[in-house]
């Protein structure tokens, strides 16, 4: 057997196997934590944007197929279900400062929500989205993990939706403080949960590096937003897609 | 660490099993989040496992969406094909939910506020 034909073999073996699939995620993930890192946590370097493009360029230069690489990966994939249970834990620390402010904050999150959901879906519609787009919109305003869950049960795709609640949570992070200053809201709780309702996870860890009592009121909304998503969206969707 | 991770999965598959039975539309995980969420309530404490199985997952929670975003691939042509409509809708979305919720926020507030001063002063 000569060299090359060994090294092929080899090549067979990994690229069957689930670790080829896992150590490139896992690598692709850690240099956009370091590139985060190196950015001084600059929102636009988000680590989950540079690992999917990464991760995205490298199968198809190799060509392997999305199902190949996925069956690999999947045991990543698998986690996220447990990682939306230990949301739990956020929001039940966030509860203990909620106060007697319940009524208010329920208010806003529910209008937050409704109007991320039809104004994204109006905007796609007038410019002439197709179906699956349209579709996918619909979950993206709440937490990437529970997103995709909701995006399962309705019939759109999970992975556009992944795409839309990442890129959402992105736009936010950079857009919200500028907003925020505009519309001359100074506390610090106001300002988190806005940003909790409209930027979920990369909003949420935005506003713990900024302040405490922001980054606990972001979370309880993105919880909260999370668990009243899962439950009201799938009406909402049937409702305007009868 | 371990015994917070068989927490976790105990409340996921109690999720997944009411998600089956009872709740078809809710999704399985989402169902473990509630039943845990009151579990800490009625307990009033968080062990320290499930924090250490909880702190690992929020500081990767990234990590875990990589393997689904990246079937973007799948759908390049139908991105590519109608580009502007998504980056508008989702711009726009962000920009009009953050004033939507901020002024709704700060107007219900506001109330809180004024009605607490009214109640002070009676």
């Amino acid at each position: 057997m000569n060299e090359r034909h060994s090294i092929v073999e080899i090549w067979v073996y990994l690229s069957g196997s689930p670790l080829l699939a896992l150590f490139i995620t896992l690598a692709a993930y850690q240099l956009g934590l370091f590139l985060y890192q190196k950015s001084k946590q600059n929102a636009l370097v988000n680590p989950v944007a540079i690992a999917v493009i990464l991760v995205a360029s490298f199968i198809q230069l190799i060509e392997m197929p999305y199902s190949t690489y996925f069956e690999g990966a999947q045991f990543i994939h698998f986690l996220l279900g447990s990682a939306t249970v230990s949301l739990a834990i956020p929001i039940y620390r966030g509860l203990s400062s909620l106060h007697q402010r319940w009524g208010p904050l329920l208010i806003s999150l529910m209008i937050g929500g409704l109007t991320s959901i039809l104004s994204a879906v109006g905007i796609a519609k007038l410019f002439g989205a197709d179906q699956t787009i349209i579709g996918a919109l619909f979950p993206k305003s709440v937490t990437a993990p529970i997103a995709m869950g909701i995006a399962e049960r309705i019939g759109v795709s999970p992975t556009l939706t992944a795409i839309f609640a990442v890129l959402t949570g992105i736009l936010g992070a950079i857009l919200a403080p500028s907003i925020l200053n505009l519309l001359g809201m100074k506390n610090w709780w106001q300002r988190g949960f806005t940003i909790g309702i409209a930027a979920h996870g990369i909003g949420t860890s935005r506003a713990f590096s900024v302040n405490q009592e922001a980054g606990a009121y972001a979370s309880l909304a993105m919880g909260l937003h999370g668990i009243i998503g899962a439950i009201l969206i799938p009406i909402l969707y049937h409702l305007m897609n009868r | 660490m371990v015994a917070g991770l068989v927490q976790i999965l105990f409340f996921q598959g109690l999720g997944e099993l009411m998600s089956k039975l009872l709740l078809p539309t809710l999704p399985g995980p989402v169902i473990g989040l509630v039943i845990l969420l009151i579990w800490l309530i009625v307990r009033k404490e968080i062990s320290p496992a499930l924090l250490l199985v909880s702190n690992g997952f929020s500081q990767y929670f990234g990590l875990l969406f990589v393997p689904a975003a990246t079937g973007v691939v799948l759908f390049l042509p139908q991105i590519k094909a109608h580009a502007w409509a998504i980056i508008l809708a989702l711009v726009g979305s962000v920009v009009l939910t953050i004033i939507a919720s901020a002024l709704a926020l700060k107007l219900m507030t506001k109330e809180e506020l004024m009605n607490s001063e009214r109640l002070s002063n009676e």
